[in-house]
């Protein structure tokens, strides 16, 4: 990566597919759509049949679109702010430091995450 | 006399140039003048959106992970039940508002600059001069989403407050 122009780019293509993604993700918690009420789709086996379905892969590409569209904006903000090309490699490597970590921590949750216990 | 212009008189290279615009254009918007210019002030509210929306992204991520971390879900369901109260339906309240605003805007701009709709064609620059952006639809997609963003964001208000559904 390195140049400004190429980051808008990538805020694009991140955006257009943020779009269908996020879109989904606020559905989930749409009363007239889930027939739940807000906090009610929030329950440990909705949450769980979410993510272990197959639209928990949708959701973790939603966390790394959105990882990624997020923190190369902050990057691009940073570009102008603090321009220089030493500078340009330290905001280079604190967006890939941030994205790896919280990539991995949102597939962390998507790998390990246990069933709920039904009540009896 | 700010820091840039001594800098400048000093004869040491010129360090943040960009800084007092930034925080002028980016962080303050309370401070730029946006009468007649309602471009500068969605250029401005999608930058402070995005980064509370980052702001929250990075949370919600980290809150959806205490299952998975603890292999329970008691730890979870007393933190969500901590999040049931009326400071944090207004963060959720604001945090709608930014994705709305955000995600509306970010559409607006992907019409506009990616694929170059409603931007009008270049002209000769005759006085009196109106770019022809601003006499092209970009304006009027502008207060577009001005108004669905404001719509979105109510009806928001009513599903987090319990009004509705």
């Amino acid at each position: 990566m390195g140049n400004a122009s190429r980051l808008a780019i990538w805020q694009y293509i991140t955006a257009i597919i943020l779009i269908a993604v996020l879109t989904g993700h606020l559905i989930e918690r749409f009363p007239p759509v889930t027939h739940q009420s807000y906090e009610q789709s929030l329950s440990p086996s909705t949450f769980y049949s979410r993510l272990k379905g197959a639209w928990g892969i949708g959701l973790l590409l939603l966390a790394y679109v959105a990882l990624f569209h997020g923190l190369n904006g902050i990057r691009g903000m940073l570009y102008e702010w603090l321009p220089g090309r030493r500078r340009e490699k330290v905001w280079d490597a604190l967006f890939w430091i941030l994205f790896i970590i919280f990539a991995s921590i949102a597939t962390y949750t998507v790998i390990a995450l246990p069933a709920p216990t039904l009540p009896k | 006399m700010s820091k840039e212009e001594k800098g400048g008189l000093n004869g040491v290279v010129k360090t943040f140039r960009n800084l007092p615009g930034f925080w002028r254009a980016s962080l303050n918007p309370w401070l730029i003048r946006v009468r007649n210019h309602p471009e500068r002030l969605a250029f401005v509210l999608h930058r402070v959106t995005g980064a509370i929306i980052l702001f929250y992204l990075l949370l919600h991520i980290l809150v959806t992970d205490v299952p998975a971390y603890h292999h329970s879900w008691s730890s979870w369901q007393s933190l969500m039940a901590s999040f049931n109260n009326p400071a944090n339906h207004i963060g959720e309240f604001i945090v709608a508002g930014c994705v709305f605003y955000h995600g509306l805007n970010g559409i607006r701009l992907l019409l506009t600059e990616f694929f170059g709709v409603c931007i009008g064609k270049p002209e000769r620059p005759k006085p009196p001069y109106i770019p022809p952006t601003a006499k092209s639809c970009q304006r009027k997609l502008l207060y577009a989403v001005f108004i669905l963003a404001a719509i979105f964001w109510v009806l928001s208000g009513l599903i987090i407050f319990g009004v509705w559904g």
